[in-house]
């Protein structure tokens, strides 16, 4: 086990809890416990567990296990951009008090 | 709420400058660090399969090994950068080639208007070729007389002075010519297609 | 299905030194939500120009203390936002915040069953402490295992309610791991948590535990990637990279 370093770069790196604000603010729920597949390799984590490297111009999220950007989001003054081709799909579970639409009770 | 709310006592970090207020771009805060950013590892590249291509619409393709680029005729540049994330660094030391140099080993295709630096770990970042020659360009290997460190771009990056730093591609691989105009990793994704810092030009 | 996350503004109450480096900074806020054990809030602070800093800190105070929340901060020398909070912010004054945050890195005392493993590096050890006092509060049972490294004695954060709860019959252990320099006659762990002091970590539990690792981004991966070497499936391991190490 090796915990010293020169490469700063890596001690910056985050994981996207860091970037849990920003992603509640796009999508409107919390994301960070959100299933996702990278589109990359096929892995299947956590929004959470991607790595978040948050010093640049914009926020990039990579596959823990492939290192491929899963997510990029760019935040400008008027608009925030959001690139989700590095996954497969993210899966927003529903409220559980959320009819469904086909349910005739629920009208 | 009409007004932002303000917080009583807080400055934070920026410092103006005084003597030196006219070398900094509107927006930007001095700084004397080199802050390290970046959008993922940082890639390790060995010396030995480091190459330089450039390609695209030139007659004939070309490619340098390290040992080989390091035989062109290099120069010192002393520069002033900005980052669009609002830190200046002026008179930085920089020691590489400059693009004009490499250009005079290719010949250009007369449709060659734009120009996209590509890295060795996938960014890429497009500029007018106006943009990139007559020294206004230079792929640099040292700075402030060490090798460039990894976490800086080393081996090598573009340095692109008068635009924003992210023009300046890290681990740079290579320059590719092209008739159109291609927006590369940040400028398709809010950034500004050409990135003045005196205009500006931080967003699309 | 959307929960809106909106700016609040938050009046600090009181400050309590913990360490020469940290304080502990308790709010009072108009839209309070419970929250859970490991979760964050967002600070803003806006200059008379316009210009903003945000940084997130997570909550150390326990979900159950109702209306207000405690953050604890180290002061990071040349940090924009640290250094506001430990030298210009005094009781009364306002802030942005929004939280709470995290959906990932959270504990629950009633769901999870499984033993708890809780690895901390310097001010790592914030999230995990509104665990252990959510816990508490919840009178659980849970055997708990804290692994907390510092680089001094004086470095140990919340030492003295450490030691309480550790000896309240509750199946809270506690280790400490000075990493720099060690008081006479100290029994505990005197180096940087490796291979070996993981396996006697762990040991107990075998692989059945959940744990949750927070700290500077080397402890926090060089701690997971041995646990995952040690056969603990990567599932049940939680991380919280904070990035660098602190001054």
């Amino acid at each position: 086990m090796n915990e010293t370093s020169t490469d700063i770069n890596h001690e910056l790196t985050l994981d996207a809890n860091a970037t849990a604000g920003l992603l509640h603010e796009i999508f409107g729920v919390e994301m960070t416990a959100a299933p996702t597949e990278c589109a990359n390799c096929g892995n299947e984590a956590e929004v959470g567990t991607l790595l978040a490297f948050t010093h640049g111009p914009g926020f990039v999220l990579r596959c823990s296990a492939c290192e491929h950007i899963v997510l990029r989001v760019v935040e400008t003054p008027e608009a925030i951009y959001l690139d989700a081709r590095g996954a497969v799909y993210l899966r927003l579970a529903r409220s559980r008090n959320k009819p469904l639409e086909n349910d005739a009770l629920g009208g | 709420m009409s007004e932002p709310f303000v917080s009583r006592g807080f400055v934070g970090k920026r410092r103006g400058g005084t003597e030196k207020a006219q070398r900094i771009p509107p927006g930007q805060y001095l700084t004397e660090d080199f802050p390290v950013l970046s959008a993922g590892p940082t890639p390790h590249l060995s010396l030995d399969r480091w190459t330089f291509k450039i390609e695209g619409l030139v007659k004939q393709r070309v490619s340098w090994t390290w040992g080989e680029f390091l035989k062109l005729p290099s120069l010192n540049f002393v520069v002033d950068i900005s980052c669009v994330t609002k830190w200046t660094h002026l008179d930085m030391r920089w020691e590489g080639v400059s693009v004009d140099t490499l250009l005079e080993h290719i010949e250009l295709d007369r449709k060659a208007a734009f120009v996209t630096a590509f890295s060795h770990e996938g960014y890429t970042t497009n500029l007018p070729l106006a943009n990139l020659i007559n020294g206004q360009a230079f792929v640099a290997y040292k700075y402030d007389d060490k090798p460039l460190s990894p976490e800086h771009g080393g081996p090598a990056r573009l340095v692109v002075p008068h635009l924003y730093f992210w023009k300046s591609a890290k681990w740079v691989a290579g320059l590719r010519f092209s008739e159109k105009d291609r927006r590369g990793f940040w400028e398709s994704a809010g950034y500004h297609n050409h990135g003045d810092p005196w205009k500006e030009e931080r967003y699309s | 299905m959307r929960q809106p996350l909106d700016w609040q503004i938050a009046t600090l109450k009181d400050v309590k030194p913990e360490t020469a480096k940290v304080k502990s900074f308790t709010f009072t806020l108009p839209n309070w939500i419970q929250h859970r054990a490991g979760q964050h809030y967002d600070l803003r602070l806006t200059a008379e120009d316009g210009y903003q800093a945000q940084r997130s800190y997570s909550i150390a105070s326990e979900p159950e203390q109702e209306g207000e929340i405690d953050l604890t901060v180290e002061r990071i020398e040349d940090g924009e936002v640290s250094t506001y909070l430990h030298d210009v912010l005094v009781p009364g004054d306002r802030l942005e915040m929004r939280g709470p945050i995290g959906g990932y890195f959270v504990w629950e005392a009633t769901f999870i069953p499984e033993p708890l493993v809780l690895i901390g590096g310097g001010s790592g050890v914030v999230p995990l402490m509104s665990m252990i006092r959510h816990r508490a509060v919840a009178g659980s049972q849970v055997p708990t295992r804290l692994l907390y490294s510092v680089r001094t004695f004086e470095d140990i954060i919340y030492f003295n309610e450490l030691e309480k709860l550790r000896a309240d019959g509750s199946g809270l252990e506690v280790f400490y791991t000075l990493t720099r320099s060690q008081p006479p006659n100290w029994n505990g762990y005197n180096r940087r948590i490796d291979d070996q002091m993981l396996k006697e970590l762990i040991k107990p539990f075998d692989k059945s535990a959940q744990v949750f690792i927070c700290g500077p981004t080397l402890l926090v991966e060089a701690a997971a990637n041995s646990l995952v070497k040690l056969g603990l499936p990567v599932a049940q391991i939680r991380t919280e990279r904070f990035g660098p190490t602190g001054a």
